[in-house]
């Protein structure tokens, strides 16, 4: 391991960039700190909008994230296939809100899950939802994705007719994720 | 009928637990509907299209 010491940089913050690739920055902070990489670490957050909708019972339903707050790279499809696939390798945060409602004429039971590359990754499952009433899931893990192929998408699956996203617009089925370290 | 419905009149006896381990129904939201992602249930033959209809 070597040092690099810029002569000169007194004050200030101090920003190394590669002559080639200008959206690739490494920021030092002034006073010390936490070095920043700016440009490359991809972050999304989408949701769901529109009317409930009405999975089947036992059925794992994929989860509609039509609407996007941010999408830094570029990386989640809102349109098509509701998925994320990430374009550097690294272990990455996702997040996943699932709130889901019951009006039938039973209780029902929700799991809801986060696939990886088409196959469940982790699931979750909810107690009995009452006639009327509302369940929430929400978890976080970390997982790492190769930055070319993987991709992570969101299911749920009630165990009687159901519905998800009672509430709609207001973030009550979202999907969130950000790289928190580079492979 | 859903998917469910009609492999539940097929095999009465399959419970929730079979649904979440051997069996997986799933719809990608695409518009095509349900469909059987895996069957590996150890005795019941996985129904055929027919069955389905």
């Amino acid at each position: 391991m070597g040092t690099l010491v810029l002569s000169g940089a007194t004050s200030g913050s101090t920003t190394l960039q590669p002559t080639d690739a200008t959206t690739q920055t490494i920021t030092l902070p002034p006073g010390g700190g936490t070095a920043m990489v700016s440009g490359n670490m991809p972050a999304f957050s989408a949701y769901y909008s529109g009317s409930p909708q009405t999975p089947a019972a036992n059925t794992w339903t994929k989860l509609i994230f039509n609407t996007e707050d941010f999408d830094t790279a570029n990386c989640f499809d809102s349109t098509t296939n509701y998925r994320y696939t990430p374009n550097v390798a690294g272990y990455y945060q996702i997040n996943l809100i699932c709130t889901v409602g019951q009006n039938g004429s039973s209780t029902t039971g929700y799991s809801s899950a986060i696939y990886r590359n088409g196959s469940i990754y982790v699931i979750t499952q909810t107690g009995q939802v009452q006639n009327g009433a509302y369940g929430n899931q929400s978890f976080s893990i970390i997982l790492y994705l190769n930055g070319t192929s993987d991709y992570i998408e969101a299911y749920v699956n009630p165990t009687n007719t159901g519905y998800y996203s009672p509430v709609s617009n207001l973030r009550g089925v979202s999907l969130s994720g950000s790289l928190v370290r580079a492979a | 009928m859903t998917l469910y419905d009609k492999i539940m009149a097929l095999y009465p006896n399959l419970t929730q637990q079979d649904f979440l381990t051997v069996i997986t129904l799933q719809n990608d939201s695409d518009g095509k509907g349900d469909y059987i992602a895996k069957w590996e249930h150890p005795t019941l033959a996985r129904p055929t299209e027919d069955q389905l209809k």
